[in-house]
């Protein structure tokens, strides 16, 4: 029997992503939902199931050491990994934005500096349209930086907008939706051909489902 | 502060004990393969012209290589790709000979990486071949052939697939929506990257409902033989057409030798559509978790050399080959060589008559140790 191994991202989509196996019938995965392990293997075996920070997804799934991975596309469009992605997710549902405090100055010939944890996403969203930027790269609490002045606008990700509020800044542009998706590795897709098959065919089910409940 | 000796530079490495003499084991491996099918052997240059590669593999492959300047100013690269020179050579060198031509080698190439990529070593090695001259179904099989007997020779034959496809099956459906280049760039990388849900929004402006649907079917016909069954009933594009019938060959004679298992069709394989014109392959592994190998039909690669040809063609990864039988312990192929052998004792008083006797055991072939005490082996 072939066994998939399956990075999921931790925080956010982990709860989420371990429903969506469950009501998609694949597997059992209460055992998953309540432990802290790391690593852990459905009772059928089909599965193992590994929590790794979603930046790092992409790379296990890169590498072969995961087959699929579930991950949000903020951070697939962020890493530039050579992967599979067939299948978008309806959950972990957020928008990747340029927030700034009212009145932000810039966006005209001057240099702006942009406070992210997705320096690529923001380099590619300024650099198409000819908008010099200075990055700042921050891992965390990103919506101080133009609070305190480091900073004119953030690039970050937004789901309800709650933080972005309660500190003062509001959404100046949308640059993309993000949902969950479904990343396969390329070696994996071609030699687990019927697993991931399986897969793929019963999570697009299950989130079709989860998308009929929840309208 | 000083840098440490011991520090080399990112992405390059030594090999050395089973690890070099695995890796010259499938180099002589495949050499002797290629010349089982009357191939020849060719060394190209280490360094070339800047202009050849971005000839040869196109401006954004070629921007991968370490470049330099030469006396006279020109750009020079360290090798990133083995066929470019091939091509120029095919075009102007060989110009003249009989064809098809057959060549083979087996050499080191060098490519910088972003931070990014999964793929760290700078330096690695490229075993290939390459059929110029003539176009048919026969020299497709037989570069597959050849890649099959290669795989199989370094016992890796119980878990491999290549997966087959024609890069015209996408471009005639690109024609027939009458893309431009940046559309048909972007629809190439959603399909490549198995991306239904961009896919989708993408061709929602672009493509009538029906056409968006015939084009999502690309990404997920892959399988065997019923996949371009299948994908006959959603492309209907004389062009793409014209390429499954090619496949649907190919995909018999396959069948007739047996080698199905082996096979599979992916008609999302659509990474390098500047450089394929026809038939297009990827070798996957168990237990690698890249792919090992890639080839196919270049129609056009010689004509940037100013003189047009079939060729067809394939390279495997040295470096992932020597990897998967290091992890599997593949005892036929790592063994040691042999541990028996001479000590001749350094005398430092008649170091001729220790010198007379090791030629004349070397000439007969003994394996000798020369040291200046009993080493225990």
């Amino acid at each position: 029997m072939t066994q998939l191994t399956i990075a999921i991202a931790k925080g956010r989509l982990q709860s989420g992503a371990l429903e969506l196996f469950a009501n998609s019938g694949l597997c059992d995965t209460r055992d998953a939902l309540s432990s802290r392990r790391l690593a852990i293997e459905d009772e059928s075996g089909r599965f193992r199931f590994i929590f790794v920070k979603p930046m790092d997804v992409p790379v296990y799934v890169a590498h072969g050491i995961a087959d699929c991975g579930i991950v949000g596309r903020d951070v697939l469009m962020e890493s530039e990994a050579d992967l599979l992605q067939p299948l978008a997710l309806s959950i972990g549902r957020c928008r990747i934005v340029v927030a700034a405090p009212a009145g932000m100055r810039g966006g005209g010939q001057g240099m702006l500096r942009v406070a992210t944890k997705y320096p690529h996403i923001a380099a590619a969203f300024f650099g198409a349209r000819g908008q010099s930027v200075e990055i700042i790269e921050l891992s965390g609490s990103v919506e101080l930086a133009p609070v305190l002045g480091l900073a004119d606008c953030i690039v970050d990700l937004v789901e309800t907008g709650r933080t972005l509020h309660e500190n003062g800044l509001s959404i100046v542009e949308v640059i993309a939706e993000s949902t969950a998706r479904l990343v396969v590795n390329r070696a994996s897709y071609q030699l687990k051909a019927k697993a991931v098959g399986t897969l793929i065919a019963a999570l697009e089910a299950a989130r079709c489902e989860g998308v009929l409940q929840s309208d | 502060m000083t840098e440490p000796l011991s520090k080399i530079p990112n992405g390059l490495r030594y090999y050395f004990g089973q690890e070099a003499r695995l890796r010259r084991l499938i180099e002589e491996t495949s050499m002797s393969i290629f010349e089982g099918w009357s191939y020849e052997e060719i060394i190209t240059p280490t360094l070339d012209y800047y202009s050849l590669f971005e000839r040869g593999m196109g401006p954004l492959e070629a921007h991968q290589a370490f470049r330099f300047t030469d006396s006279d100013g020109r750009l020079l690269a360290l090798r990133p790709d083995v066929t470019s020179a091939i091509a120029r050579a095919t075009a102007t060198l060989f110009a003249n000979r009989p064809r098809p031509l057959r060549l083979c080698y087996a050499a080191p190439v060098f490519r910088q990486h972003g931070q990014s990529t999964i793929e760290w070593r700078r330096e690695s090695t490229q075993i290939g071949c390459e059929l110029v001259g003539q176009n048919s179904v026969a020299s497709d099989i037989e570069v597959l052939a050849i890649a099959c007997e290669v795989l199989r020779s370094l016992h890796l034959d119980s878990g491999y697939v290549i997966t087959l496809n024609d890069v015209e099956v996408f471009n005639g459906v690109a024609e027939s929506l009458g893309f431009d280049s940046g559309d048909r760039d972007q629809l190439r990388q959603l399909i490549d990257g198995r991306n239904v849900a961009d896919l989708e929004s993408f061709l929602a402006s672009r493509a009538s409902a029906k056409d968006g649907r015939a084009i999502s079917q690309l990404i997920r016909l892959s399988g065997k033989f019923e996949a371009l069954a299948r994908a006959r009933g959603v492309i209907t594009d004389a062009r793409s057409i014209a390429a499954l019938d090619r496949l649907e060959n190919l995909w018999r004679i396959i069948e007739s030798l047996a080698l199905t298992d082996h096979f599979e069709i992916d008609l999302g394989d659509v990474s390098r559509l500047d450089y394929y014109t026809g038939l297009t392959f990827k070798v996957y592994i168990e237990g690698a978790g890249t792919r090992v190998g890639s080839g196919g039909r270049y129609d056009n690669l010689t004509a940037n050399f100013g003189k047009s040809e079939p060729s067809v063609g394939f390279v495997l990864d040295l470096d992932a080959l020597a990897g998967l039988l290091l992890a599997g312990n593949n005892a036929a192929m790592l063994a040691a060589p042999s541990e028996r052998r001479v000590q001749c004792l350094i005398d430092n008083d008649d170091l001729s008559a220790l010198f007379s006797e090791v030629i004349e055991r070397r000439t007969r072939g003994e394996r000798v140790l020369i040291s200046s005490g009993e080493v225990t082996p």
